[in-house]
């Protein structure tokens, strides 16, 4: 049989010019090792601001210059958790404030998010259904459903 | 009807809206062909990220967008034994008709109970709010129906039970 | 001002209309091989000629307001240039040389030339071949990666830009030797050669280019892609970072078509389902206000007509249309997907009204919207949009700056 085994190469992945999913976005400029340091620390700001209560100051930080792309799964993963924290631990009736205090690119971020955190669920997350659900209904109630739209074109993964 | 499943309805209807954004789309690979790129996937670009909307472990929505197709998988809630095969025939046979509900997938994906594929062809010939409405009726009924085939199959079995067991009293 | 004047072409989409230079007659492609030509009379259209060449769907037509000739192009690769005759519309293929669907067509402004963006990664930059008797083709090919959705000319002739599905947006050189004279420099770029790579930009969050669309000087490029925004460049210099580089992102459903009214107004639709005017300068752009206000003033786009239910409309409302249909497929064998008879149990982005149609002119996606006529000063006046409900409709546009304009588009 091996004599038939070049009909199962993809010959279009071997054009010059061939389009690849990684030539979609700019990578992050900080490189990973700088990522991965930006996430740290800013894991840590954050465990602070929530043992403070500055919901606000540490969704606004969380949500600035995520990181996205490949080969930062340990950043992204640390990211998320802490983001999920922030969530998690929110008073349902401070939502909608604390939303329009964000800036459209950070709506943005945090509706992507959403949608990964749901993702999760039944894959050993801590966070229910319902709190991400209510995020999301009160995230499109102020940004709009063009919010999702743009996590759905967005190739920069978070 | 508890109370996560109107935000979960919610978040599938916003999500359905802004991926039912559909444009009539000839393939770059192939000659004059034209056919749903969320199915070929054969071009990386005209990919959009796919969404998961989830409710709990066991329901949540796969939206796939694509330039000119959506995939929308469901998964049902199914508790136990009997709910798994109610839910498995229910699905089943309006798969085997699929033709017959023009948006039904013959086939789930992996994981999930039952889908649908819209192209642009059916979004240019319904109007898009009803196709909306017709996939989030849908989510809202097959509940309901496999609830009400498990308390009847509960039912008659308890029938059964008893004529069988009286003819021993 | 008056409102919207509104013909139902087609039942199905319309994937290319272009109107006659004198506005008299329409030539539109009902989702077919075939496109229509159309004639006015009084409040209707009258068929008058159809034009039958081409075997697969026509995505594109172009007529020049000039030289009184159209040109189509479909998703059979072929393009042909329709001239009129006394024996009717004669059709001349064009040597396109693409081996994928032609997507998107558009005259130069002097009419000696056309572009044909295509799914084979090719612009196609034709002219007539007069030793020959045909049109032939001038391909830029570089650096193109992906499906070319859209084009439009710089008023100057030279210059074109293109829009494609991977999310670029590239200005090219469109010159071509020997059928015109050489080019200026202009700010875009200096050095003119066939299928020169001036400029290139990137869609703000990724999303296909939907459309693009040069400012009436030139000066500036928009186009909206297809994650919900709509961005305008003002060039600044040939080799030179663009002066401005503006975005604006909409809480609404992304935009498929553009067209500059002025130099500072634009106006866009798309999936909304309603021409939303645009109106800044190179400091800033913003929504104005939307031609199609179902509530008929001019308020700006809220973000709360999201696409939920309001009230208590996800409950069980007793109309269960899914199961009913199920049901009647099931035992009596039934089929069809149109439950009749629904009540009004949800918005999309845009308001349904009681008779569960969209409050809007149009019910479903605008594909096209285009100038249709201009005012004194040279902005425009007038625009049509046509959409896949099969609709072309005729809009006032009203200055949108000040009390006075917006009250001048009120329909009372």
């Amino acid at each position: 049989m091996s004599e038939y085994a070049f009909r199962k190469i993809n010959i279009d992945a071997l054009e010059e010019d061939v389009l690849l999913p990684s030539d979609l976005y700019d990578p992050d400029p900080r490189g990973p090792d700088g990522v991965l340091g930006d996430a740290q620390r800013k894991a840590g700001e954050v465990r602070n601001l929530v043992s403070r209560g500055d919901i606000p100051g540490a969704l606004n930080a969380i949500l600035s210059e995520p990181p996205y792309g490949d080969g930062v799964d340990e950043a992204k993963d640390l990211t998320t958790t802490s983001l999920l924290l922030i969530l998690n631990s929110t008073r349902a009736s401070e939502i909608p404030t604390i939303l329009k205090s964000l800036g459209q690119e950070q709506q943005d971020h945090l509706m992507a998010y959403i949608y990964k955190g749901m993702a999760a669920i039944g894959q050993g997350s801590d966070v229910s259904g319902s709190v991400l659900l209510n995020w999301h209904a009160q995230l499109t109630e102020v940004a709009g459903v063009g919010c999702i739209v743009r996590v759905m074109t967005d190739r920069r993964t978070l | 009807m508890s109370n996560t499943l109107r935000p979960y309805l919610n978040a599938v209807r916003a999500t359905l809206t802004a991926a039912l954004t559909l444009e009539n789309f000839s393939s770059q690979v192939v000659e004059r062909h034209n056919k749903p790129e969320v199915e070929v996937a054969t071009s990386p670009e005209v990919l959009l990220k796919p969404l998961i909307v989830s409710r709990n472990e066991s329901e949540r929505v796969l939206i796939e967008p694509s330039v000119n197709s959506i995939r929308l998988s469901i998964s049902i809630k199914q508790a136990d034994e009997i709910e798994k095969i109610l839910c498995h025939k229910f699905t089943r046979f309006m798969m085997m008709r699929a033709e017959g509900f023009v948006i039904l997938r013959r086939k789930p994906l992996p994981g999930y109970d039952i889908s649908f594929l819209i192209t642009n062809f059916h979004s240019e010939s319904m109007l898009k709010h009803k196709l909306v409405d017709f996939i989030i009726q849908f989510m809202e009924d097959v509940d309901k129906e496999i609830s009400e085939m498990k308390l009847s199959l509960n039912a008659r079995a308890r029938i059964v039970a008893e004529s069988y067991l009286s003819t021993f009293a | 001002m008056s409102a919207p004047e509104i013909f139902q072409l087609s039942l199905g989409p319309l994937t290319g209309i272009a109107f006659s230079p004198d506005r008299s007659q329409v030539c539109v492609c009902p989702n077919s091989n075939e496109a229509q030509i159309y004639t006015r009379n009084g409040d209707s259209w009258d068929l008058t000629d159809t034009l039958a060449e081409h075997d697969k769907l026509i995505t594109a037509i172009a007529w020049g307001p000039n030289t009184n000739r159209i040109v189509t192009c479909s998703q059979d690769r072929n393009a042909y240039v329709w001239t009129q005759t006394e024996q009717g519309w004669k059709p001349a293929l064009v040597i396109l040389k693409i081996n994928r669907a032609a997507t998107s067509v558009k005259w130069s402004p002097h009419e000696n030339k056309f572009a044909v963006g295509s799914g084979s990664r090719i612009i196609a930059i034709c002219h007539f071949d007069e030793e020959n008797n045909w049109w032939t083709a001038k391909q830029i090919k570089k650096p193109l990666r992906s499906t070319v959705l859209s084009l439009d000319w710089h008023p100057n002739n030279y210059l074109l830009a293109a829009g494609t599905a991977d999310g670029k947006t590239y200005v090219y050189s469109g010159y071509i030797k020997g059928l015109e004279a050489k080019p200026e420099a202009t700010i875009w770029g200096d050095r003119l050669p066939t299928g020169q790579l001036l400029a290139e930009f990137r869609s703000p969050n990724g999303g296909w280019i939907h459309d693009v669309s040069f400012s009436p000087s030139g000066d500036a490029l928009a186009f909206v892609a297809h994650d919900s925004s709509l961005s305008i460049i003002y060039a600044s210099g040939p080799n030179e970072p663009p002066a401005a580089h503006i975005v604006v992102k909409l809480p609404a459903l992304p935009f498929t078509n553009l067209t500059w009214t002025s130099e500072s107004s634009i106006v866009a639709a798309g999936h909304d389902c309603q021409p939303i005017l645009f109106t800044g300068s190179q400091s800033g752009w913003a929504i104005s206000h939307s031609l199609d206000d179902p509530s008929s003033t001019s308020k700006p786009l809220t973000p709360s007509a999201t696409g939920l239910r309001s009230g208590g409309g996800v409950g069980r409302l007793g109309n269960n249309e899914a199961f009913n249909m199920f049901k009647a497929a099931d035992s009596k064998g039934q089929r069809g997907l149109a439950p009749s008879g629904a009540t009004p149990s949800s918005a999309g982005l845009t308001p349904v009204g009681p008779d569960g149609l969209l409050l809007t002119v149009h019910q479903n996606t605008i594909t096209h919207v285009e100038a249709y006529e201009w005012n004194q000063s040279g902005e425009v006046s007038k625009i049509f949009t046509a959409g896949r409900d099969g609709r072309l409709v005729l809009w006032p546009v009203t200055g949108g700056k000040g009390l006075a304009g917006r009250m001048a588009g009120l329909q009372v």
